[in-house]
């Protein structure tokens, strides 16, 4: 990164929330590798330090930890004074309940811009979304995915307490944006993957009933990897002109479902799995959605039609955005990519 | 149509406006916490009238006539005493308050107000229980009461639950009295209170830290215990807490002179346990054959339940709830008596001051002498 590119000098302080995360670590060892050096990583009492601690060392560097909570005003304060830049990347994942992903997620995300509103430094917050936020609805099978896509209207009809929240959370940065004039920019990364996140998207199939659906087919599939998603999440944070942009991440060459499954079936020891065709697994949807509505819940709304349009409709997605504002590129090829993963898996299944 | 309002807009309150929802006569017309967008996030999803951020506040705009507390325990008591200030009954999240003082207090001004109150052990009103109830009040026991069994576990290990509350040491479940007990224990303690009709009771616990909690250098929280409870009516109880034992069990069981019940809370089962005996090898044959046909009858009940969409995970508040509505409307008894809920909270003073005997706020706010007598 040159710093005439840059909207602050490399030794202006940067604060990273959820920088213990399995993104979080990743993009402090980028902002490491670039020559950032005034990192404040902001941490729980109950992060587990150890996966930070070794980018750390292995950059043989130290950053400020300010260790503090997001739900509390004052710690927000105290972490966004004299910041230049803020990533935060701290949400609610991986919540079934809707208030905790949304306070874990949305009011975290109004206490730190409450902060920024009497921080005069700060040149820009780039909050980390996610693919969840879009609508699909409009557009047509394999049409394309981009960031002018709507946001989804009606989240708790997805029935994923994450989609609510970070739906929520990009409307309070697009609203205090606008309304007190903070500078932001979005981020929404397609699925990330890489060594620490063995889980599977839904995207690909699920294994909830015993037996995994496989439901992606001849989807594309929004992948982006940790490092590459990091480098991505990095240079929107810093690049001049991103100002209240969204950008979308995902990698180049992307999978097809099929071909990804049979990949991970080939590398990590093989399952059996059921193919449904998409009209079979949207009649099932729809089918769980009206027997939901009609028992009141006696089986929650995890799927329906929004879901299905959302993950298993099948679009193409586009980084041309991302690539033409910010120059970014892929630094580790499809390839690459899969064999690091599929390495870590293995030996993550050894170590169990 | 009842007017119902909910205080505090957490994860719970997801549940009680799920299930107040499914009321035909009873209607949330207001939501109210003190962080803004989680009141919001509730009265959007929920179709709510209004929203607001003070108690007071909504409670002069709206005029409801039921206030549900979902606040963390330590508010029930200000929160709770408020609404019956206002007029309003209420339906307290467990536990009921932090102590046996507060709980007293807040029952002397309802009858003084003429309001009603609950407390949300709805475990006590789940299928399964509901049944026991039954057979219990038809003398299937075969007189009083002897003597009851109850297992109530928690599964510490899930990763969100450890996360959030054990790695949080500012945590308000590390604030209570009883720290991670009292906000668990409640369910398991006052289906044990419900069959103790005797006035002194005695109160024997022990407590410790876990090995699981201690590998994560977690000395300051209680996840095992172990409790002895009788009554001057000589009946006896034990009640075991557990985080760590397999499998999680949340089972009851209760005996009489002639026979005896086992409910299985997590399995929704109902089991006689027949005081009947056969002769020779016929009793090695003949009642468990007797079981396996009662475990056949309730997996008919349940897929039955469920058929007809009355087998929601929180039924059992659903239950709690309308009946606690009915007293109100109706005049019908109230579906905890207060006895019990005063019970409930000695016990539970009862095994916080032997646990945590360094602790002086029980004896100094609660008023109690000796925390074994009661």
């Amino acid at each position: 990164m040159e710093e005439n590119d840059l909207i602050i000098k490399k030794s202006d302080r940067i604060l990273v929330t959820g920088s213990t995360g399995f993104i979080g670590t990743r993009l402090v060892n980028a902002l490491l590798q670039n020559g950032f050096r005034h990192l404040c990583c902001f941490v729980r009492h109950s992060s587990d330090l150890t996966t930070l601690s070794d980018v750390l060392n292995k950059n043989n560097a130290t950053v400020e930890m300010m260790e503090g909570d997001l739900l509390n005003p004052s710690d927000c304060h105290q972490a966004v004074a004299g910041v230049s830049v803020i990533f935060h990347l701290a949400a609610g994942r991986g919540e079934k309940s809707y208030p905790s992903a949304f306070l874990n997620s949305v009011v975290t995300t109004k206490n730190i811009l409450l902060a920024c509103m009497t921080d005069t430094s700060l040149r820009r917050f780039l909050n980390v979304s996610s693919f969840v936020v879009y609508s699909n609805q409009s557009l047509k099978h394999n049409e394309i995915l981009d960031e002018k896509c709507p946001m989804e209207k009606r989240p708790v009809a997805r029935g994923d307490a994450y989609c609510y929240a970070k739906v929520r959370q990009d409307e309070i940065v697009i609203e205090y944006g606008a309304k007190h004039h903070i500078p932001f920019s979005i981020v929404r990364p397609g699925f990330v993957y890489g060594p620490g996140n063995m889980s599977m998207t839904g995207r690909v199939g699920i294994g909830t009933f015993g037996l995994f659906l496989h439901l992606g087919g001849s989807n594309i599939i929004p992948f982006t990897y940790v490092d590459n998603c990091a480098d991505a999440i990095a240079l929107v944070g810093l690049t001049k002109g991103c100002d209240a942009e969204v950008f979308n991440i995902v990698d180049d060459n992307l999978p097809t479902s099929r071909k990804f499954l049979r990949l991970y079936k080939k590398n990590t020891g093989g399952f059996s799995s059921l193919y449904l065709p998409r009209p079979m697994s949207f009649f099932l949807c729809y089918l769980w959605e009206k027997y939901s509505d009609w028992s009141k819940g006696q089986l929650p709304p995890v799927f329906n039609r929004n879901r299905w349009s959302a993950e298993w409709k099948g679009n193409r997605y586009s980084n041309k955005k991302l690539k033409q504002l910010t120059g970014w590129k892929p630094r580790i090829s499809f390839d690459e990519a899969l064999r690091r993963y599929f390495e870590y898996f293995r030996n993550a299944r050894r170590a169990k | 149509m009842i007017k119902v309002v909910i205080v505090g807009c957490g994860k719970i309150a997801d549940a009680h406006a799920a299930t107040i929802s499914m009321i035909p006569d009873a209607e949330i017309v207001g939501v109210c916490d003190h962080e803004e967008l989680m009141a919001k996030q509730l009265y959007e999803r929920f179709h709510v009238k209004q929203y607001f951020q003070e108690v007071a506040k909504m409670l002069d705009v709206v005029r409801p006539d039921v206030v549900h507390i979902t606040t963390p325990p330590q508010s029930h008591f200000d929160i709770a005493r408020t609404c019956l200030e206002h007029g309003c009954h209420i339906y307290v999240e467990k536990p009921f308050t932090l102590n046996t003082f507060e709980a007293e207090r807040l029952i002397q001004l309802a009858n003084q107000k003429s309001l009603k109150l609950t407390v949300g052990t709805d475990e006590q009103y789940s299928h399964a229980a509901i049944r026991m109830r039954n057979l219990v009040r038809n003398g299937y026991l075969g007189g009083p009461v002897l003597h009851m069994e109850d297992y109530y576990c928690y599964d510490l290990g899930e990763e969100h639950y450890a996360k959030v509350i054990l790695g949080d040491k500012t945590h308000w479940t590390r604030k209570l009295p009883g720290r991670l007990l009292h906000n668990n224990i409640s369910h398991g303690i006052a289906k044990i209170a419900e069959f103790l009709k005797g006035d002194n009771l005695r109160v024997i616990a022990h407590g410790y830290t876990s090995l699981f909690l201690k590998n994560l250098n977690e000395n300051d929280i209680i996840d095992e215990l172990r409790v002895i409870i009788n009554d001057d009516d000589k009946t006896t109880a034990y009640f075991t807490f557990s985080s760590q034992i397999r499998p999680l069990l949340r089972e009851f069981r209760i005996f009489g002179p002639k026979n005896g019940l086992l409910v299985n809370e997590s399995h929704q089962s109902l089991i006689k346990l027949s005081g009947k005996k056969y002769v020779s090898y016929l009793e090695r044959i003949v009642p468990l054959r007797n079981y396996a046909k009662q475990y056949r009858n309730n997996i008919a009940i349940n897929a039955k339940l469920f058929l007809k969409r009355n087998f929601h995970m929180k039924v059992g508040m659903k239950f709690l709830i309308e009946a606690f509505y009915d007293s109100i409307t109706k005049g019908s008894p109230l579906p905890i008596p207060y006895r019990e809920i005063i019970i409930t909270s000695k016990i539970m003073d009862s095994i916080f001051s032997q646990i945590y005997p360094n602790e002086l706020f029980l004896k100094e706010e609660c008023g109690i002498a000796n925390s074994h007598l009661l």
